[in-house]
């Protein structure tokens, strides 16, 4: 019993200054996106389907910020949303999707909380955009980004079926 | 001079009908092919299965048994098809899936027996539809170097609706069989994939495999992808380019104190799809 509680004590005094270091981002940090769906020619022409997600150094899902998808019929064509995060958790998909949009230039923020509502941790992760079109193209992309208390802004250039996207971390 | 000419419409038919069948149990690998994979919708959807025998990759050429589909449900428990249809390129089958998890599609059919001998002056090898006991009526005078082999082949392909299951199915223990250390679901364009081979339940050292990729008939070659089994029956390979694959494992053995077969000839063909990285 004795040898018990001392073990518990060593364990909790080598759990701790883990923990400690183990530093939130500041309480006011957000990163605002700025994101454009791009006209495209086509033929047949269906607005595509959206994922926008944040995940951490271990490659775990954080948070998916933006789903832009109508039905969930569709949602496995986002095929890395869907494996990544979709699938593994159902209540994500229920607190996140929203419908299609048409093209133009939108603007959303990510307030710094996981999934769960917890404020992450500072540093390294990956903010992914995924976007699918009927009779149309997929694209992928990754941008390492450091959360920490500097600011930054970052660009990714546009493919065939994103525009310019703009990231600005700030602590406001 | 009418039923005469019956009769001959029917010899032709049963030879016909007959040479169709042991074509597709001898030599046509069957294999299955989904209208999709993975589910998202929730409360579940339909999918449809083609069911087909043929000498090309995922080409329709000769109707497979879609009658004899069985869906693994992800606690284990065996449903048939929904609705059967039988063409004369395929079967197909469809299938309302309604639970989470991981689903094993399979066409397993039967064992069925071939003899093969030598006759005649020449050492002319032939073969028959035969088991050891069915041979004996059947085998001409002066047969030589009889052998009977047990053919049986598992064509299956794995569905996820939502989230993939954990552990993979219990092994049945009979003929050869593949225990995907990977879960199909989560296998992606240049990453590793990890396979075990079991034959009569054990891990089954030199089983080879021929891994190869949808659009066999729109390039030179077949790029395909050959493997073999370690000591503990696991392979690993790492498809380069995302789409649909069909795997084929196959495995030879003679079979002691077995009244019907003197070797087995098993196989696994197993479909499956490489998404995008």
């Amino acid at each position: 019993m004795k040898f018990k509680r001392v073990f518990y004590v060593l364990s909790a005094l080598l759990i701790l200054p883990n923990w400690v270091n183990a530093k939130a981002i500041p309480e006011q940090a957000v990163m605002d996106i700025e994101f454009t769906i791009p006209t495209v020619e086509a033929s047949i022409y269906a607005r595509p389907y959206v994922a926008v997600w944040i995940e951490d150094k271990q490659r775990q899902p954080v948070r998916t910020i933006q789903l832009w998808v109508g039905e969930d019929e569709w949602l496995k064509d986002l095929r890395s949303w869907w494996r990544k995060v979709g699938r593994n958790d159902r209540a994500v998909v229920d607190a996140v999707t929203s419908a299609t949009r048409p093209v133009g230039q939108y603007r959303f923020s990510w307030d710094g909380l996981d999934q769960q509502g917890k404020r992450v941790e500072q540093g390294d992760y990956t903010f992914y955009v995924e976007v699918v079109r009927e009779h149309g193209g997929r694209n992928y992309l990754r941008q390492k980004i450091q959360l920490a208390e500097q600011d930054f802004k970052l660009s990714l250039q546009p493919t065939e079926e994103t525009g310019l996207i703009n990231l600005h971390y700030h602590i406001q | 001079m009418l039923s005469k000419k019956i009769s001959t419409v029917a010899v032709a038919c049963a030879m016909l009908g007959g040479l169709t069948l042991s074509q597709v149990a001898n030599a046509h690998p069957r294999w299955i092919m989904p209208s999709h994979f993975a589910i998202s919708k929730e409360g579940g959807d339909w999918l449809a299965f083609d069911i087909t025998a043929s000498h090309g990759t995922f080409v329709l050429d000769k109707p497979a048994g879609a009658e004899n589909a069985r869906i693994v449900m992800p606690d284990g428990r065996q449903e048939r098809p929904d609705a059967v249809l039988r063409g004369k390129r395929r079967s197909v089958f469809d299938f309302h899936f309604t639970e989470e998890g991981t689903h094993r599609v399979q066409v397993n059919n039967f064992p069925s027996y071939v003899t093969h001998y030598k006759a005649g002056k020449r050492d002319t090898q032939k073969r028959l539809r035969a088991s050891k006991v069915d041979r004996a009526a059947l085998l001409p005078e002066g047969a030589r170097d009889v052998i009977s082999t047990l053919f049986y082949t598992r064509a299956e392909t794995y569905i996820t609706v939502g989230k993939p299951s954990e552990k993979p199915f219990p092994l049945e223990g009979t003929y050869l069989e593949l225990k995907p250390e990977t879960n199909p679901a989560d296998i992606v364009a240049t990453e590793p994939v990890r396979f075990q081979l079991f034959f009569n339940g054990k891990p089954q050292v030199g089983v080879k495999a021929e891994i190869t990729r949808d659009g066999t008939l729109y390039r030179n070659q077949q790029e395909q992808i050959d493997v073999v089994t370690d000591e503990q029956g696991f392979i690993e390979f790492t498809p380069e380019v995302a789409g649909r694959y069909l795997l084929k494992a196959t495995h030879k053995a003679p079979i002691a104190d077995n009244p019907l077969a003197d070797n087995m000839n098993v196989s696994v063909h197993l479909t499956f799809e490489a998404v995008l990285p």
